[in-house]
């Protein structure tokens, strides 16, 4: 069954999914800039997503993805409305709360990795476990654990220098698995990538978080992987203009 | 995190390399001139250093240094010898005589001439020869640097070497035959003029004719007197100035410090290490936090909080300026003891090592302090920027 949203629509049918919202945005605006540079990224931004859901958010350059997943994952202040994370307001949290609820609840895969040079693959999978104050030994243990389960148990001990492309992205994944966060921000995990490559790590994504039921928010332009979805969002000019649950309605 | 603070730093070569180098160059130039400065310092009172008997020297009121000789009469050192609280008082004749030397060229010389009774202030480190020998007729002893160098005598063969002057050689002072009954070691002055020991009868014949040649009086304080105690007493007696040997010392350090370019010299290159050394490092350092801005963005998103950050950056600060402290040091104190013996002033002294040690810091901290104000400023949603 193919199910198209309109944007006045999207929350009341968002909501209709049986799980709780692990995502819960309504009216989100953010500005960037001021007097006549002034530019709205985000005009009015209303979105549910379910618990354990693969939501991709597509949509042309500069519509205003990157801003709403950074407003999502609470790295950037909204201007007004509002978002809750697993019922938890960003804005009602002090700085430190709101980077110890990213550091628990929110894992990250960047579109450039973002790998330390000079770590070994297991330690950086292991960073966010660091940042929380496990002991490094047990850290890299499970580092070497969720590593081997992406398919790179052997090679723990290299450099990101000495990976591939998607080896390197396997390895982002690990790291953000690595702490069993509740939702994953993904930035363009696959542009970076060949096409098997890029299958291969959505196929892993998935299959890593389905079982855990974490919710995954996947910003993309890579409509060949659009197939893992549960749900597209389209954007643009800072609204969601249409959810789709299959990309040819897009 | 901060294990993987320091691996982001180390790891990362070239850049650690080029950050250490300023921090290392910065605490070589700081603590070799200040060694060196000390070093200058140290044989400006050497003299002094090198009397250890002597818990107080008596001298004309208007003397300012050691080297600032202003001869008293012969009859203060009875004078001195009458106040109470001292065992016993000696003179010493301290001046510049000048040498002709056997190929026909003169050399000023620093002549001490000592208490002819107990030899008290002659050189405690000799070489050849005896210090008793100095109650010889025309005895002298001569130091050794200057016997091998500017005392030497004339090569017995044209383009020959300079043949050190010995025991049983012969020397002309002012007019007057001395010969060289031994040679001693001392501690190196700031003139490195050549260092001669006679007795004090003896020196009072080679100096040109004055009415008053006593330049100090040594005083040994009695048992249970302290020595700052009868240098108040032996001036308020006698009207003479008196200094322990440790304030003699900074009387001639500070008129070194007044009234010479030394300070400003020396002080003006220690600046620049340490300017330079700030610049090269903070330019290094911020330039290596401004690479790894991204990573630290992205741990930021992660979880990491700003006083976690700044403790990797801090650190990362703090361990090169370790390093490049130790290594600076190292190579000073490689540099020092490779130049013993020569006529390079030089001395190492904790001091100096403590205030390099904080300059350095203070310049690693000055670079990382750019960089955590980078980073505290840093948005963690950059790292979505690619």
């Amino acid at each position: 069954m193919t199910t198209h949203h309109d944007i006045t629509a999207a929350p009341a049918r968002a909501l209709a999914h049986d799980r709780p919202p692990a995502v819960r945005c309504r009216g989100l605006t953010k500005d960037y800039g001021s007097g006549t540079a002034r530019v709205r990224a985000l005009r009015g931004v209303d979105l549910d997503i379910p618990e354990g859901e693969l939501l991709m958010l597509v949509g042309p350059s500069g519509c205003g993805k990157t801003t709403l997943i950074s407003v999502v994952a609470g790295v950037l202040d909204r201007d007004q409305g509002e978002c809750s994370v697993f019922g938890t307001d960003f804005a009602s949290l002090s700085s430190g709360g709101r980077t110890r609820f990213r550091g628990t609840n929110i894992g990250f895969v960047f579109q450039a990795f973002n790998l330390i040079p000079t770590l070994t693959i297991a330690e950086n999978a292991a960073v966010p476990l660091l940042l929380q104050g496990v002991p490094r030994r047990e850290a890299l243990e499970r580092a070497r654990g969720v590593l081997a389960s992406v398919g790179l148990g052997e090679r723990t001990d290299n450099t990101p220098g000495k990976l591939s492309g998607g080896q390197q992205q396997r390895v982002a994944i690990a790291r953000a698995l690595i702490h069993r966060p509740r939702l994953i921000v993904c930035d363009e995990p696959t542009s970076a990538l060949d096409h098997h490559t890029g299958m291969k790590v959505m196929e892993m994504l998935k299959g890593a978080t389905s079982e855990r039921g974490t919710t995954l928010i996947v910003v993309t332009h890579d409509s060949r992987i659009f197939e893992y979805a549960d749900r597209i969002a389209h954007m643009d000019d800072g609204q969601i203009d249409k959810i789709v649950t299959h990309a040819k309605d897009l | 995190m901060y294990l993987v603070a320091l691996q982001m730093l180390i790891n990362d070569k070239a850049k650690f390399v080029g950050i250490l180098l300023g921090v290392t160059l910065a605490s070589l130039v700081i603590t070799q001139q200040s060694s060196i400065f000390v070093g200058i310092m140290t044989r400006a009172y050497s003299a002094i250093s090198d009397i250890p008997a002597a818990d107080v020297w008596v001298m004309d009121p208007k003397v300012q240094y050691i080297d600032d000789t202003k001869p008293m009469a012969a009859t203060e050192l009875n004078r001195v010898r009458g106040v109470e609280g001292v065992a016993w008082a000696v003179p010493l004749y301290k001046g510049i005589i000048r040498a002709r030397l056997e190929n026909g060229q003169f050399q000023n010389c620093n002549v001490f001439g000592i208490d002819d009774a107990t030899l008290v202030a002659g050189p405690i480190r000799m070489v050849h020869g005896r210090l008793e020998d100095l109650r010889r007729d025309d005895a002298v002893i001569v130091d050794r640097f200057a016997a091998n160098t500017r005392l030497a005598r004339p090569p017995t063969e044209p383009g020959g070497k300079p043949r050190p002057l010995a025991v049983g050689d012969t020397l002309e002072l002012n007019d007057h035959r001395a010969v060289v009954v031994g040679i001693c070691d001392i501690t190196r002055t700031f003139q490195n003029l050549p260092t001669i020991f006679t007795t004090y009868s003896r020196a009072t014949t080679f100096a040109p004719r004055e009415r008053k040649l006593l330049s100090f009086v040594l005083v040994k304080a009695a048992e249970g007197v302290d020595p700052g105690e009868l240098c108040a007493t032996i001036t308020r007696h006698t009207g003479l100035g008196a200094y322990t040997a440790d304030q003699f010392r900074w009387a001639t350090v500070l008129y070194f410090l007044r009234n010479t370019g030394i300070p400003i010299n020396f002080g003006i290159a220690i600046a620049l290490g340490f300017f330079i050394g700030t610049a090269i490092t903070g330019f290094m350092f911020y330039n290596f936090t401004l690479d790894n801005l991204k990573y630290f963005a992205a741990f930021k998103a992660m979880g990491a909080t700003d006083s976690t950050l700044l403790g990797m950056i801090l650190l990362q600060a703090l361990t090169v300026a370790v390093l490049g402290f130790g290594l600076g040091s190292g190579l000073v104190s490689w540099f020092g003891a490779s130049m013993q013996g020569t006529a390079l002033a030089f001395r190492l002294i904790w001091q100096t090592l403590l205030i390099a040690g904080a300059a350095v810091v203070v310049i690693s901290m000055l670079a990382a302090i750019l960089a955590c104000h980078k980073v505290v400023r840093l948005e963690p949603a950059t790292v979505f920027k690619g």
